[in-house]
């Protein structure tokens, strides 16, 4: 037997592990969920084995359930939209705030960056609900902000934060931040900081140092930051929902609400592709992009 | 005296006087620094030369701007420059890891510090052009710094730092990286560079034959003191102490006693009793025993009877010379150095009685 196919097979068989976890964990439930889309939904949730093409149908039009008339399924659309939009501001604010966390932690002593990196962490490793709860309980009309304000004498009502976009944001930036703080931390430490002496010993000035150095030697850490935070963050559930208080819902309330009250299994289904072709499309842009900029010279 | 100028006349580019640098505070500082005092000339290759921490790069940085000595002062050109930060002023850094930017092409390196200073695009592609030809990497001009070989960063270093053309060019242990033959075309380059650009180089190295060869001259350090400024010949022929002594070069040290002193000539006697001219040291012992050094290469061997005896130990042969090892009255060694001539018969043997000799003046009286 040729050398090489040795080593070929014997690399294949390095990542059967690997590839029965992903086939029965990843690949399998994605192909139920689609197989599923495709079906009839059942009377009490579940679904009834008759081929249907209804439930993407339903995901963007809406058929009137006493006279049949079809129009667009204007709440879908809205909820997509406010998915995207709220996910790309929370990328966006967790950026901004990420950004100097990590260059300030991967500026600090060696000894007590580590530290640093857990008091982002710790907050991670808690309960979500636990979590969204606390914002709930700092933004609410009797919580700690507005409490304060009055008692201050700055404002006589309190103000309305709580089951806003502002809510579900603030939530969702406080959710995942350590999401981008990590990945740009990361790739700040491994950066050789004798550049920026580099830059400023041929003139630049900080703006320029951060716009022409850092910046450009960070970026794969801002676009996998990016990533982490903007996918969890279009399917998010528990925060829109505890935060935007069924108000503000997005798509993976929608979702969750099609596979609970809503009965309708397929319709979920359907959502859920449609929100993982989104993701994929998105993600394929914005890499994209990313990556011919950098790739400029290769 | 007009401003800038030094007593012997030439022009002074770098006045640094008692600086120096604690780093930390309380038991933890460190002083790095201990007052420095030294004057760089306009278009001089001022090289400081010392072992690894005594505080060369200390120095160097403290120049750039990236330290902040502790006091002193630091001129350049008579501006006082300690309050300005790095990118304001009028120096440049070829740093020992050359730092170059990765996500930069070998072009964009080269021209970081025009763009920096918003000069109009046509100027810095002339500039860099230019650059890419005195460093001869034109052809190179595209690649990404990862995609070219130590010694070609070494030179995008240095064409980068030479581009702005500051006034002084500040090089930390640039060829340190390189291969010993790289090593050698690179110095012959830079001294090139040097003499072509006019540019003020402050060399840091602690290679003392890279800094006798390429230095206009050398300051030695230790411990983050000066411990002499002079020429190359000068540093070797006469070191003031000790330390530089043995820190550059090969020399025999031999206890002595100064007998009397006339200028900066010292009448010593040697342990043998016999009596010669040395030079002195400035600010050293004017009397009673002192350490005398003795290059390897200014003695010679001689029959019994000399200015010092000793028992043959040892005849070492190196190619280029033969070293004799000589074992004193005092038990101490001292290796004489001599060239060989071709198809020369050895003429001594191991063990047998010689003497050793040197020319009045050949010796220097250290100062410790
Ligand atoms: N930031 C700092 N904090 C504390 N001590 C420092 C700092 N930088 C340098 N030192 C100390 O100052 C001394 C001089 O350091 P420096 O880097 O100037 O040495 P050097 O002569 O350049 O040595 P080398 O040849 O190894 O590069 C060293 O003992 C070093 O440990
Ligand atoms: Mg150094």
């Amino acid at each position: 037997m040729p050398n090489g196919v040795r080593t070929a097979r014997r690399r294949w068989l390095l990542l059967t592990p690997a590839l029965v976890i992903l086939l029965f964990a990843a690949t399998g439930p994605l192909l139920i969920v689609l197989v599923y889309s495709f079906l009839t939904p059942g009377d009490y949730g579940g679904v009834v084995w008759t081929f249907s093409t209804d439930a993407w149908f339903n995901v963007v039009v809406e058929r009137d359930f006493f006279d049949d008339t079809l129009s667009f399924a204007d709440a879908h659309l809205s909820i997509f939209w406010r998915s995207v939009k709220l996910s790309l501001v929370t990328t966006l604010v967790a950026f901004i705030v990420g950004f100097p966390t990590a260059y300030f932690i991967a500026t600090r002593p060696r000894e007590t960056r580590d530290m640093w990196m857990l008091l982002i962490m710790v907050p991670f490793w808690t309960n979500l609900l636990i979590r969204t709860f606390a914002v709930m309980e700092i933004i609410r009309n009797e919580g700690v902000i507005n409490t304060g304000l009055i008692q201050l004498g700055i404002i006589d009502a309190p103000i309305q934060m709580l089951f806003t976009e502002f809510a579900v944001t603030l939530g969702m930036v406080y959710v995942y931040l350590p999401l981008m703080v990590l990945p740009i931390y990361a790739s700040m430490e491994r950066m050789d900081f004798s550049l920026i002496e580099a830059g400023y010993d041929l003139y630049a000035s900080r703006w320029r140092i951060l716009r022409k150095v850092i910046f450009p030697l960070v970026k794969p850490g801002v676009v996998a930051g990016s990533i982490l935070v903007f996918v969890p963050a279009l399917g998010a559930y528990v925060t829109p929902r505890v935060l935007g208080g069924g108000k503000q819902l997005m798509l993976g309330n929608l979702i969750e609400l099609q596979f609970g009250q809503g009965r309708n299994w397929p319709l979920g289904a359907a959502l859920s592709i449609s929100l993982l072709a989104i993701v994929m499309v998105a993600l394929f842009v914005y890499v994209r992009s990313a990556g011919t900029q950098e790739g400029r010279h290769d | 005296m007009p401003r800038g100028e030094s007593s012997d006349g030439a022009r002074r580019m770098i006045n640094i006087v008692a600086l120096s640098k604690t780093f930390g505070s309380g038991a933890t500082a460190f002083t790095a620094l201990t007052d420095i005092n030294i004057t760089i000339r306009e278009n001089e290759f001022f090289t400081l030369l010392g072992p690894s921490g005594c505080g060369k790069t200390t120095l160097l940085r403290s120049i750039a701007g990236f330290v902040d000595p502790s006091s002193g002062s630091l001129t350049i050109h008579g501006d006082d420059i300690l309050s300005k930060p790095p990118y304001a002023r009028p120096v440049n850094t070829v740093f020992q890891n050359y730092a170059l930017f990765p996500h930069m092409t070998v072009a964009e390196n080269i021209g970081f510090g025009l763009e920096m200073l918003d000069r109009p695009k046509s100027e810095i592609r002339s500039v860099v052009g230019e650059m890419l030809e005195l460093v001869q990497m034109t052809e190179m001009a595209d690649r990404m710094t990862s995609q070219i070989s130590g010694g070609q960063q070494q030179r995008v270093a240095l064409a980068r730092a030479l581009a702005p053309k500051p006034e002084v060019l500040l090089l930390d242990e640039p060829l340190s990286a390189l291969d010993f033959k790289l090593r050698k075309e690179m110095q012959i380059e830079l001294k090139r560079l040097q003499s072509e650009t006019g540019i003020t180089f402050v060399f840091v190295t602690h290679d003392q034959e890279e800094a006798l060869t390429m230095s206009d001259r050398i300051a030695v350090m230790n411990k983050g003191r000066i411990l002499q400024v002079g020429g190359p010949k000068d540093i070797y022929d006469h070191p003031a102490e000790r330390f530089v002594a043995d820190f550059i070069g090969d020399t025999n040290f031999v206890t002595a006693e100064i007998q009397s002193l006339e200028g900066d000539t010292a009448l010593v006697r040697l342990p043998s009793g016999r009596q010669i001219a040395a030079r002195s040291a400035p600010d050293g012992a004017v009397s009673g025993p002192v350490t005398i050094a003795v290059r390897p290469e200014h003695a010679t061997l001689e029959a019994q009877g000399a200015l010092l005896d000793g028992l043959l130990k040892n005849i070492v042969y190196f190619g280029t010379d033969t070293h004799y090892h000589v074992m004193t009255q005092d038990g101490s060694t001292f290796v004489i150095r001599r060239q060989n001539q071709p198809d020369a018969a050895e003429d001594h043997k191991v063990g047998e009685q010689v003497g050793i000799s040197f020319n009045p003046g050949v010796a220097q009286v250290l100062r410790d």
